[in-house]
């Protein structure tokens, strides 16, 4: 559903270019459980925020399921941030002034969908992720673990095809991480959602079926996590 | 440590270039408004100050109490100042004043008129130097003022009439014929005076000066008297009634008593006039008042939410700062340095606003009025006092707000200013918008209120009639019949009637009088002398009878239908034939006229009574065809010189002079208008600087609904919001009180506009509209940053 073909990004300064990708080309399928992986400054974070067209490449072309993203006017972005892609940061980026129910409710208002479904689906995430207890909590009460799954919540409620995770589990404890991952695997295998992460962990890239290794903006292995070990 | 505070202060401001002209554009405005309500206010304040005696000087005032009201003059009866001299043993000096009026010459060595000139005079008693301290320059009090015929110059007319001081002693000046000698020189009254007398002739030469009735009070005899040291005025109401009750018999229909009025009170007390003919209410000073600290609030508004949604951005210095150890008092005032620099380089930019303000306000005001930024040290202080407030009512909080940041939180850009002081820059903005709002629904009524003034028809036609001055004593008198057909001979003249004043006026001349032999005691008529031709000059309707026949003499009354209406007469046609007497004249009604406004539209139509008498009339009305008034004008001027080569030509338009009594309302108007925009424009910027807080303020929430799928629109939505309703708000607030402001100003007017709810809605239209347009811009903008920037660095 994805296919990158020859991404270049670099920022020009004084005529100097310095390069953050460089000819990044890969596919990633439908159902895919992708991992990104490297150092600090390798590119992982502008990898991903390419992919869920947050920045432009600077050169190459961008097919997101079949239709050339790489410049996409602002309105049919917004059309597949709404039914397609679903986004979850390392810092859960929920909205303070909202309950967890709200926030999770969110996306759903901007697609449209009417008040009795919101309410059903809302019901049916709290059920899933069993934060029924706290939906009418403010962020700023829950643990780190249980903001990231809110934020996870709210990325599924909308029912993307994919799942862009920037280092989700950067800011959590390893038990957490670990319910966090168990969770992404499972969302992979029973709702089919491609998932694409950016992680520092070998353990969390484990969940993942396939990882890429970034190095200085360019891939440098494309590997499966089995072969790896 | 100030010289460092002072050096960062400058980089963060040009740091923040943006946010600093907002700040000092709006403080500047903000300040120049009120630097020229200050200079206007404090040279009204200034007046009649500066007198040695000040406390002890007080001018005595007459009123009289009606059944149906109450009358004031700043004139007394002319023997009142001997009975003072007498019965009040606490008063120290007392001196009349009569002002009198007519044409000066002053001839040269082979006796041709050199200066010919209609001045203001005044008959003084000599010791109105020792109450209001005269600087002599030549001649002395105990001697120049005390002979007949003696007249003392101030320093300026002596010049314009001589050339010199020197030269003026013991030269000759006629006043209306008769010689004077100028026996003393005084140096110039100041600018600010109630009393501007340049011409003083003794009290010994005015021919009235031993009149013996009390009955007769003119506006033109004042009296001022000089307490002795140490005697309170209250001490003296005893004295004052017996004063009262010796002097004044009152049978008729009134009651008539003298009061002190304190020469501070002589400016400011609009019940009384002075010979400035110059007064200033004090509630207009309180208004002004009232009207400068709104603006500067509003602008102190503005730097207040500015700054605070700076803060967040200067969270990381503070942190840092705090982290090496700076206490927090000393991050209070390195604050307020900047906030302090922000003012000052406001004040200047003011400075520069008012003094290119200065000549409107002047022209405004039209007084001979000069003001200077740099004429008076008060000024100064009033600069440093205003940058001192502004400094601390606009750099306190925000300053309290920075300063208050955890360090550990603000190293780590965490900083989250709490939702209750967001509440707090909300109530803000409610005042600002309430006050905004509250201005422009004033200016509207205001104006409405003045077309209608315009616009109402007066019933009668005041349209390109002039009125002309008609010297009338006994050598013009005879003239009087020839210069009628002379002038009605010019082309462009369409008809001409000798009269006192134009139907609508502020002369007022009331007087007791009597109905069909029956003396009528409830109320007075007004009076108004004017020849055959007035009712058909000034298109005045006869309802009833006719207008009165052509004579020299009083041959019937044509009275209006008030009169008949406070009499109780239901039909007009009873009226006439019945006889009326005011005064010493009776004669038949023989015509009733319709109503037409005898005064300013604030006040009703008077009862009224026009007769003819030839020795009265000190007007001619002369109706000209619009379409030649220049030339024709000039014709009529040219005739007048050749009729009455001794005296000085003088006319004005009746629709000038109608205008000339909404002269408040109009000056009411212009300031309305001017504030009204200023403070549009404060707010206006004020609100562009809330909007960038919050934009700031939720940057990371709209970048998280953008990814969750939100358009443009729905953020800009979002944003815009909850700013429509703090307008909305801020209208429901200004309403009632802005209500209460324009029904009451509305009301001292007797013919007014229905207060309808047009003005209200387009005062929320308008704020709404401007405050869609204002938010949207920033809001829009906020909306289209790129998600990334606000989410990748946490």
């Amino acid at each position: 559903m994805i296919r990158l073909q020859n991404i270049e990004k670099y920022y020009a300064n004084k005529g100097l270019k310095s390069y953050i990708l460089r000819h990044v080309t890969t596919e990633i399928g439908q159902g895919e459980f992708v991992s990104i992986m490297g150092p600090s400054g390798a590119g992982k974070s502008t990898l991903l925020n390419i992919l869920g067209m947050l920045e432009e490449p600077t050169y190459g072309a961008y097919e997101f399921m079949g239709t050339d993203v790489t410049s996409l006017n602002e309105r049919k972005r917004i059309e597949l941030y709404r039914n397609h892609i679903g986004f979850v940061f390392q810092a859960y980026h929920l909205i303070d002034e909202m309950t967890v129910a709200e926030n999770i409710e969110a996306p759903l208002l901007y697609k449209k969908i009417g008040s009795a479904e919101r309410k059903s689906r809302v019901a049916d995430m709290l059920d899933r992720f069993n934060i029924v207890g706290k939906k009418d909590l403010f962020p700023n009460q829950l643990s780190g673990g249980q903001q990231q799954l809110v934020g996870i919540a709210r990325a599924v409620a909308a029912q993307p095809t994919i799942i862009l995770a920037d280092e989700p589990t950067g800011n959590l404890q390893s038990a957490q991480a670990l319910q966090i991952m168990e969770l992404f695997k499972k969302l992979n295998e029973e709702d089919n959602i491609t998932i694409v992460q950016v992680t520092h962990s070998e353990v969390n890239a484990g969940y993942g079926k396939r990882i890429l290794h970034l190095l200085d903006g360019v891939i440098k292995e494309d590997v499966a996590p089995e072969l790896q070990s | 440590m100030f010289k460092l505070n002072f050096k960062i202060a400058m980089r963060n401001i040009w740091k923040n270039k943006g946010y600093t002209l907002i700040n000092v554009l709006g403080l500047s405005i903000g300040m120049a408004s009120c630097i020229l309500i200050f200079l206007f206010i404090n040279h009204q304040l200034s007046f009649d100050k500066g007198y040695k005696n000040a406390g002890r000087i007080y001018r005595i005032v007459t009123n009289w109490e009606y059944a149906v009201g109450e009358d004031h003059s700043q004139g007394v009866p002319i023997p009142l100042s001997a009975a003072v001299k007498n019965d009040f043993a606490a008063v120290e000096k007392v001196a009349a004043i009569q002002r009198s009026g007519g044409i000066i010459h002053v001839k040269d060595d082979a006796g041709r008129d050199r200066i010919k000139s209609d001045e203001r005079v005044y008959y003084v008693q000599p010791e109105f130097s020792d109450i209001f301290n005269l600087r002599w320059l030549s001649g002395n009090p105990g001697q120049s003022l005390v002979a007949p015929d003696q007249l003392v110059l101030t320093e300026k007319m002596a010049i314009r009439l001589f050339g010199s001081a020197q030269a003026s002693m013991g030269k000759t000046v006629f006043f209306n014929k008769k010689a004077l000698k100028v026996s003393g020189v005084v140096g110039n009254p100041p600018e600010n005076t109630s009393l501007p007398l340049h011409l003083l002739i003794s009290y010994a030469s005015y021919s009235g000066k031993d009149s013996k009735n009390w009955g007769h009070i003119g506006s033109g005899s004042e009296c001022y008297v000089l307490l002795k040291k140490g005697i309170a005025i209250e001490s003296l109401k005893g004295t004052m009634d017996q004063f009262n009750k010796k002097y004044y018999n009152d049978e008729g229909t009134g009651k008539t008593f003298n009061t002190f009025q304190s020469l501070s009170d002589v400016h400011f007390n609009e019940l009384y006039g002075n010979f400035a003919n110059a007064t200033f209410a004090k509630k207009q000073i309180y208004g002004l008042i009232v009207i400068g600290c709104f603006l500067i609030l509003a602008a102190c508004i503005n730097f207040i939410n500015l700054s605070t949604a700076q803060s967040v951005s200067r969270s990381k210095e503070v942190g840092v700062r705090k982290v090496m150890g700076s206490k927090r008092k000393q991050l209070i005032v390195q604050f307020l340095t900047e906030t302090l620099s922000i003012s000052l380089i406001a004040l200047m930019i003011a400075c520069v606003l008012a003094e290119l303000g200065l000549p409107h306000l002047e022209a405004l005001f039209e007084h001979d009025l000069t003001l200077s930024l740099f004429s008076h040290p008060v000024i100064f202080v009033f600069l440093v006092g205003m940058v001192l407030v502004v400094s601390l009512l606009a750099g306190f909080y925000p300053a309290l707000i920075m300063s208050g940041f955890n360090p550990a939180l603000a190293i780590k850009n965490r900083v989250t200013v709490n939702s209750g002081s967001l509440g707090l820059r909300k109530v803000l903005v409610v005042v600002q918008f309430a006050i905004t709002i509250i201005l422009i629904i004033g200016t509207l009524v205001i104006l409405r209120q003045m077309d209608y003034v315009r616009k109402k028809p007066l019933g009668f036609n005041p349209d390109a009639v002039a009125m002309v001055y008609a010297p009338n004593d006994s050598l013009n008198v005879h003239k009087l019949n020839t210069l009628r057909e002379q002038m009605l001979r010019i082309p462009g003249v369409e008809g001409m009637s000798y009269c006192q004043v134009a139907p609508l006026s502020g002369d007022v001349t009331e007087r007791n009088f009597s109905y069909a032999g029956k003396e009528i005691k409830d109320f007075q008529v007004r009076v108004s002398v004017a020849d055959e031709n007035y009712v058909d000059l000034f298109k005045l309707k006869i309802v009833a009878g006719k207008g009165y026949v052509k004579s020299d003499t009083l041959n019937g009354y044509v009275v209006n239908e008030k009169l008949l209406k406070m009499l109780n007469i239901k039909n007009p046609e009873d009226a006439i034939g019945k006889v009326f007497s005011s005064g010493d004249i009776k004669a038949p009604i023989v015509g009733v006229v319709k109503d037409f406004n005898d005064k300013s539209l604030r006040e009703g139509v008077s009862p009224m009574a026009i007769y003819a008498d030839k020795n009265e009339y000190y007007n001619m009305a002369i109706r000209i065809d619009p379409d030649v008034l220049l030339s024709t004008m000039k014709s009529v001027e040219g005739l007048w010189n050749q009729t009455f080569p001794d005296y000085v030509y003088d006319s004005a338009f009746v629709n000038d002079d109608i205008n000339g009594y909404y002269n408040d309302e109009q000056i009411m108007g212009v300031l309305f208008r001017v504030f009204a925009g200023v403070i549009i424009f404060i707010s206006f910027i004020g609100l562009f600087g809330l909007i960038s807080y919050v934009a700031t303020q939720r940057s990371r929430e709209v970048a998280i609904r953008k990814v969750l799928g939100a358009s443009t629109f729905e953020l800009v939505k979002m944003l815009n919001g909850s700013f429509l309703l703090m307008v909305f708000l801020a209208n429901v607030v200004a309403w009632p009180l802005a209500y209460l402001f324009v029904s009451k100003w509305l009301s001292g007017f007797a013919y007014r506009i229905e207060l309808s709810i047009w003005p209200f809605v387009a005062a929320m239209l308008l704020s709404m509209l401007i405050t869609l347009v204002t938010v949207s811009i920033r809001s829009y903008r906020a909306a289209n940053v790129n998600p990334i920037d606000a989410l990748k660095y946490e």
